[in-house]
């Protein structure tokens, strides 16, 4: 942003923000850690991408605080420094937490574990791989190397790295390949899960592997924040909801007291009409104003027809 | 796993017409993301200033204060008949929600007439200037508002008269005051920005 032209004021919000945004995430962090010290860890697939998303997102945090000051991004801006910071926050903080969550919940939507070796064997190549491709980026960022170019001439000495880089491309392809077949193995002939292979505390864990369409036949009620862990005989279902119409309960927002038995509304084109009215009327405004006016009108001809009271106006309890 | 505990909700009613109807918090929401835009045009406003020596361009008339201060009366006024309509609601008072609903809609219409007679003053349009985008964007998205819940309160007022309205019916009265003490109050900074705005910061 800094590199854009914005006026001075303008730099300095970027900076507090960037640099707020280190706040928060190393709160979160200490939260995660604080959370794997109190517990008692199983060192499985799951917690394998756990600790290298912690890692991997932990560098890409640094270099991201180094970005926050203005200096220093003005002389890597555009640069592989970049590559390699936004490559560690977005891999290490979206990707490897979702390959967690896949090997976590793949038992609850599959209803067959996944196989164990593989997936270790799957996560250090992708470790691996991913260090060896990205790391190597930050120090040809320093070293001057611009972003999106193709090629570049021999003597600036960038072979080596790039060549490092290249290698641990190849080996992400490898971990991904083993990763796909591993699910694919697993989901034919992996091991019967269960319905709560991990001893785990919250409540998909109690709803059947893979889960029903309606998830519970009875809502279970909730008096911990580890519901699987509370003793059976202190745990509990609601009853008296009819099943034969769409019915929510509404609660209370601290306590999750129950106050209302609402009946949501049934199917209707009413809606389809207003949203069609909202597209057409604004697409059409990009090119008259007056489309505005026809999409207010299909519109509100739409939401009051899905609000105009049908009989019984009064539903029977 | 056999449960014990069973929690039976049989007895629980089906509406409530209060804050605690899912709907209410709806409307809230919606006051929520409205608000928002309103905050972030008024950014805009003072931001803009910031770039110009004399605010507005000096061919351009400063906006009158007197009709726009006139019409506060009226759509302040049109607040009660708003609450009276969410109370009458909760009562289940038909003539109380006629009442609240037809001063509401009645005081709003007279509010609007008087916005389109002072429209007919302005010496600028959206495209003529910065200041003038502006002003019109401002007063065209609480128009569009105004005018929105206008349309509401009178399919309301259309219901409640020929009496077919129940429960779910008497939350949507209950909660249409909602959105209208928003877009009343939400006028108040408004109408200080556009109106007393150029004459505190204009410059010149």
């Amino acid at each position: 942003m800094f590199a854009t032209g914005l006026p001075q004021i303008g730099e300095a919000y970027f900076t507090a923000a960037s640099m707020m945004i280190g706040i928060t995430s190393g709160i979160q962090i200490f939260c995660w850690l604080a959370t794997m010290w109190t517990g008692r860890l199983r060192l499985t697939t799951a917690t394998h991408f756990v600790f290298g998303f912690i890692f991997i997102f932990v560098a890409g945090g640094l270099t991201g605080l180094m970005l926050a000051s203005i200096p220093l991004d003005l002389q890597s801006h555009d640069t592989y420094f970049v590559v390699a910071h936004l490559h560690y926050v977005l891999i290490g903080g979206a990707l490897f937490p979702l390959f967690g969550g896949f090997h976590f919940w793949f038992p609850k939507f599959t209803g067959r574990m996944i196989d164990e070796r593989l997936g270790k064997i799957s996560f250090w190549l992708l470790f691996v791989g991913f260090n060896t491709t990205f790391f190597p980026m930050h120090l040809l960022g320093l070293h001057g190397m611009t972003r999106r170019i193709y090629t570049y001439s021999p003597e600036l000495g960038w072979g080596n790295a790039n060549l490092t880089a290249t290698i641990g491309a190849f080996t992400i392809a490898i971990g991904g390949i083993v990763f796909i077949a591993n699910v694919l193995r697993s989901r034919r002939s992996g091991p019967i899960a269960g319905a709560d292979p991990w001893d785990a505390a919250t409540l998909e864990w109690a709803a059947a592997s893979p889960p029903r369409p309606y998830n519970f036949a009875l809502l279970p009620t909730v008096t911990s924040g580890a519901p699987m862990w509370t003793p059976p005989e202190d745990r509990g279902v609601v009853t008296g909801m009819r099943p034969d119409r769409r019915e929510v309960l509404v609660t209370t927002l601290t306590e999750a007291q129950p106050t209302q038995r609402m009946v949501l509304p049934g199917p209707t084109p009413w809606p389809f009409l207003a949203a069609f009215g909202f597209t057409i009327g604004l697409y059409g405004s990009v090119f008259a104003f007056s489309w505005h006016y026809i999409a207010a009108a299909l519109g509100m001809i739409g939401l009051i027809g899905w609000f105009w009271p049908r009989r019984p106006l009064e539903i029977e309890p | 796993m056999t449960p014990v505990r069973t929690l039976d909700v049989t007895g629980l009613p089906m509406y409530e017409i209060s804050s605690r109807a899912p709907l209410w918090w709806g409307q809230l929401l919606l006051c929520v993301i409205e608000g928002s835009v309103f905050s972030i045009l008024i950014a805009m406003y003072f931001y803009l200033r910031l770039s110009v020596d004399v605010w507005p361009p000096t061919r351009v008339q400063l906006l009158h204060t007197g009709l726009p201060t006139l019409a506060l009366i009226p759509l302040l006024l049109s607040a009660g008949g708003s609450y009276i309509a969410s109370e009458a609601a909760k009562k289940n008072s038909r003539v109380g929600m006629l009442v609240g609903l037809g001063s509401n809609l009645g005081l709003a219409l007279v509010f609007l007439s008087f916005r389109f007679v002072e429209w007919r003053t302005f010496n600028f349009t959206w495209a003529s200037d910065i200041h003038g985008t502006l002003v019109w964007s401002i007063l065209f998205l609480h128009t569009f508002d105004v005018a929105a819940d206008l349309i509401m309160t009178l399919v309301l007022v259309v219901i409640v008269a020929i009496g077919r309205y129940g429960p779910k019916q008497r939350i949507g009265v209950h909660v249409d005051s909602v959105v209208w003490y928003f877009l009343v109050l939400i006028w108040l900074p408004l109408y200080v920005v556009l109106y007393w705005g150029p004459r505190l910061v204009g410059g010149a």
